[in-house]
């Protein structure tokens, strides 16, 4: 088994804290993302799991066995660094063989586990070669390659797409996917970028400020956000916030009062500790906004920005509290700027936050979300082609 | 999955919870080793070599003593006292002062200047950067003894070249006035190359596009070096000066074949004056005194230097 | 050493139809041809007179200094080549340059990945304690060397030299190493440590195989440091077939002080190495000691 299990893992630096007790189970053959702003703490996390920085104080557990006094190499872990790390001075090939060499494996084992990696990567013709001689996508290769011929229990990626370009990125992307399929490793996975997160994980981790905000499959982070800081970490463009007062609460949910913009809206969801008169937060994604005012209630503005991409446009309305609100339109809309809208507000997916910034759960009047199966499901127990 | 576990995995009974010591020891394994036989060859060399003879310099000042035996009489400070009574040593100070004001005030500028000139794109300008640059590979003892011969009454270049104008050269390097600015000039012939390609790797970093600004601007040829190349250049000035004052201070190797410090003392330097006045006469005492003196202008000097002038280099 | 930068503004050849002139140009350009040859001129005559000088006889150095010599007198060269004090001098000055060299590129680039590496208790400090070597020069202790080296029965030896010259090039040579060192890029040391590689290997088989060119700076510098030394040989050997060329080409001008032109073919020769060397690796040698300077 291949699981990593975090209990109560602390990590500072002398007086400065930077992971502030993290509890975390990832499952064998998950695929786990770490998300996070820049400075979150999900890099040091991925770190103190391969073993390259010290655990100042909880556990961790690899496969069941505390691995916080091993080095990295004795972890079972393999890693794929950002910047990928190759040693520029050895070929393609050496770069893959040198981890086994160290461990002192038999040439011909070296020698089958390399070409085998490098026949699922594609890169056989490049094993002669010097990483200088690569492009950016052919040393991201190298540098999983290496990886892979570890044989690892875990894999550990550190933003590994992070130094290619977009369309490269895209590609690579759907690449790793289908090699987590293929290798039925539990991996890690760290990135900024909540795109990445969405589409690559089984479940995702947001840190923030060396906490767990929220853990839970994508789609769980989108229509189940715990707090203000997931609502807006998660999404594209983010989540619109408006503050608010509860202005009552009922059967049907709880009613705001959009401050200094008047409209009043009833999201469906359980009051748990507001009363009427207590500041909020209301947030809406800009997808669940209509340019056309249909929905259940309507904030008046003026259109400031037009950004036209095409397939949908996002408009970018000044409401009568100064703020903007970001509203997604079809892309074959009218509005230009200076226009005054009535923007629609799909109300059933507004989320209300209380002032500790917490997200009032979903109430009796909410309709359940489909949230379908996660790969991770999806792919259990399915033999992979490749590595077996 | 278990196929994949082959990466060795040891120590399956680690504590579940130990602290400081012994798990920076655990994950930072191979820590000490890497100290303990990396770094002693260096720390042994420096301090038996380097740092214990300064210490061993100033217990020795404080003797009269030849070197065989211990030393045994005790002087104090007069050997101190001694050194800045000597006027050959008062001389040979000022010599030294004498050659940083003329590196900082010939020897820059002229680098300064050719350096502008062979970062010209023209052919022929690495040719002669690398000429300007040879003195300077050369050893100090045979630019010394090159120029001795040019500067020699009877067989030199210097005497053919006066005579040619109708004119008659001294012997500069007899000549008490003259000797110490003979060999000034050849410091500056030895070193302006080195102090040159300081300055060209200054210029290089200088980003071009500033210069097309300026341009735009419209500055003049004048105004762009006065405005922007020379504060530009600052970093490297200062490091050019603080190669100077170092270098002249330990000036003795050209001294040596051109004057040997003479005649009579007049081209003395303080590395000079510790040699003909401390080694040649085995006065470890005297000798230590001096160079516990040129230890203390040079360290001042370095640590003043670098945390006032160069603070933000 | 060809891609010149432009400190007065763009060169001539990139400036096309500008209200500059043709003539103005042709006027720079005989203004830096004049001043290069002319300073080239101070640097040359006096080498190349004392080379020529080698070829003349006493007589004709006197009447005639600057000129091709009238009859070549190639036997001035040819004896000192045939003697074996020239070049059991250069061979002196090449296994004490080459030890020196060899124990600095050691000792320094050692020391220099602990500091680059590892953070320990006293580490700064020590650092520190190094770079003191960079503030004064090997004279002022010459004393006590010279006393240290005569009681541990090094005095008159190569090692007696050697040892000297690497511990005052170490300053120097670790904080470049260092500063090399530190420059590579972090990953590389953590994902040599996720291969399972210690720091004594990944010293080995990646810090030092990537560090060539600063292996070649610090050697250069420690090399062609030792091999122009002149007062720690002077002090530290007695022994005339010990002596390395500075010291060797003092003896033999005190042995033939009248006669200028057997030392001129003498300096002349012992320079050449020094010389030949130069132009011929000279974009490293150039670097390197620049470099040297510069990033010390």
């Amino acid at each position: 088994m291949a699981e990593v299990t975090l209990h109560g893992v602390h990590k500072s630096y002398g007086e400065l804290s930077v992971i502030k007790g993290v509890d975390l189970h990832v499952r064998d053959h998950e695929f786990m993302v770490f998300v996070g702003p820049s400075g979150c703490g999900k890099s040091t996390l991925l770190r103190m799991i391969a073993g390259l920085e010290e655990i100042t104080d909880g556990e961790l557990r690899i496969g069941g066995q505390v691995v916080n006094d091993l080095p990295p190499a004795q972890r079972g872990i393999a890693m794929v660094f950002q910047s990928y790390a190759l040693y520029p001075h050895m070929t393609v090939y050496e770069n893959m063989a040198f981890g086994l060499q160290l461990a002192k494996y038999p040439r011909d084992e070296i020698d089958r586990r390399v070409r085998n990696a490098g026949r699922i990567l594609q890169i056989e013709h490049l094993l002669d070669r010097k990483p200088k001689a690569l492009s950016g996508g052919q040393r991201q290769r190298v540098a999983i390659g290496r990886a892979i011929v570890r044989e690892p229990k875990v894999f550990l990626f550190d933003e590994p797409l992070s130094n290619l370009d977009a369309a490269l990125r895209i590609a690579t992307r759907v690449e790793i996917a289908n090699l987590h399929r293929d290798l039925k490793a539990t991996l890690i996975y760290v990135t900024h970028d909540q795109v990445e997160a969405m589409t690559l994980a089984d479940r995702i981790v947001v840190l923030n400020g060396g906490v767990i905000e929220q853990v839970g499959a994508p789609l769980e982070l989108y229509h189940h956000p715990r707090n203000l800081f997931v609502a807006g970490f998660i999404g594209s463009p983010r989540m619109n916030f408006v503050e608010a007062t509860v202005s009552g609460t009922g059967e049907a949910g709880v009613t705001v009062v959009l401050r200094e913009v008047g409209t009043e809206i009833t999201v469906p969801c359980a009051p748990g500790g507001v009363r009427p008169g207590d500041p909020v937060t209301f947030g809406i994604r800009p997808e669940h906004l209509a340019e056309d005012g249909t929905g259940a209630a309507r904030i008046g503005g003026e259109v400031q920005v037009v950004e036209r991409l095409g397939s949908e446009t996002f408009l970018y309305v000044r409401m009568a509290n100064g703020e903007l609100l970001v509203v997604k339109a079809a892309g074959a809309s009218r509005a230009r700027p200076g226009d005054r809208i009535s923007v629609g507000v799909l109300a059933d997916d507004g989320f209300v936050f209380d002032g500790d910034g917490l997200a009032l759960p979903a109430g009796p009047g909410r309709a359940p979300r489909e949230l379908g199966t996660t790969r991770h499901e999806e792919m259990r127990g399915r033999p992979g082609p490749l590595l077996s | 999955m278990s196929s994949l576990h082959s990466v060795p995995t040891t120590a399956a009974a680690a504590p579940t919870r130990s602290r400081g010591g012994a798990r920076r020891k655990g994950l930072r394994r191979g820590v000490w080793p890497v100290l303990v036989l990396f770094l002693p060859p260096a720390f042994l060399l420096f301090t038996i070599f380097v740092v214990l003879p300064i210490g061993e310099a100033a217990w020795y000042s404080l003797y009269d003593w030849s070197g065989y035996g211990a030393p045994e009489v005790f002087v104090g400070l007069r050997n101190y006292e001694l050194l800045f009574r000597n006027p050959v040593f008062l001389t040979a100070l000022k010599n030294n002062l004498l050659i940083i004001a003329v590196s900082a005030l010939v020897q820059l500028p002229l680098a300064l200047w050719l350096a502008t000139l062979v970062s010209h794109r023209i052919p022929g300008v690495v040719a002669f950067r690398l000429v300007f640059f040879l003195p300077y590979v050369l050893a100090d003892v045979a630019a010394g003894l090159i120029w001795r011969f040019v500067y020699d009454g009877d067989y030199g270049l210097l005497p053919a070249l006066a005579s040619l104008v109708g004119m008659t050269a001294p012997y500069v390097l007899a000549d008490r006035d003259l000797a110490i600015y003979a060999v000034l000039a050849v410091v500056v012939w030895k070193y302006f190359g080195f102090h040159m390609m300081l300055f060209i790797a200054g210029l290089q970093a200088i980003d071009r596009e500033i210069y097309e600004a300026a341009e735009i601007d419209g500055a003049s040829r004048l105004q762009r070096f006065r405005r922007i190349t020379l504060p530009l250049l600052a970093p490297t000035i200062r490091l050019s000066v603080f190669f100077s004052v170092i270098g002249s201070l330990q000036l003795f190797d050209m001294i040596m074949p051109l004057t040997a410090g003479g005649p009579s003392n007049s081209s003395q330097t303080m590395v000079t004056f510790l040699y003909s006045f401390g080694i040649t006469r085995m006065k470890i005492g005297f000798g230590s005194a001096v160079g516990v003196v040129l230890f203390c202008i040079c360290v001042t000097f370095a640590f003043f230097y670098r945390r006032g002038v160069m603070r933000h280099d | 050493m060809t891609d010149a930068a432009q400190p007065l503004g763009t060169p001539a050849s990139r400036r096309p139809a500008r209200r500059r002139g043709p003539r103005r140009d042709g006027l720079l350009t005989l203004y830096l041809y004049g001043a290069m040859i002319l300073v080239a001129c101070i640097v040359l005559v006096p080498l190349l007179t004392t080379a020529l000088g080698g070829f003349k006889t006493l007589g004709e150095l006197r009447t005639n200094p600057f000129g091709l010599p009238q009859e070549w007198i190639w036997s001035n060269y040819w004896d000192i080549l045939t003697t074996e004090r020239y070049w059991r001098m250069l061979g002196n000055s090449l296994v004490i340059s080459s030890l020196t060299a060899f124990l600095t590129l050691a000792a320094g680039s050692m020391a220099a990945f602990t500091f680059a590496h590892l953070r320990f208790f006293g580490s700064g400090a020590l650092l520190n304690y190094f770079l003191l070597g960079l503030m004064f020069p090997a004279a002022t202790a010459v004393l006590p060397l010279f006393i240290r080296i005569r009681d541990l029965g090094l005095l008159d030896t190569y090692l007696g030299v050697v040892l000297p010259q690497v511990a005052f090039g170490l300053g120097m040579s670790i904080l470049l190493f260092r500063n090399f060192f530190r420059n590579v890029p972090k990953d590389l040391l953590d994902a040599a440590l996720v291969d399972g590689c210690g720091y004594v290997r990944y010293f080995w088989h990646i810090t030092l195989p990537l560090s060539r060119p600063i292996l070649a700076t610090v050697g250069i510098v420690s090399f062609v440091n030792s091999w122009n030394n002149y007062i720690l040989p002077l002090i530290l050997l007695n022994t005339e077939t010990k002596y390395p060329w500075p010291l060797g080409m003092m003896i033999y001008r005190g042995e033939f002080s009248t006669d200028w032109h057997l030392v001129l073919a003498f300096v002349t020769l012992t320079i050449l190495p020094t010389i030949i060397v130069f132009f011929a690796a000279q974009k490293h040698i150039v670097a390197g000691l620049t470099a040297g300077a510069v990033k010390g």
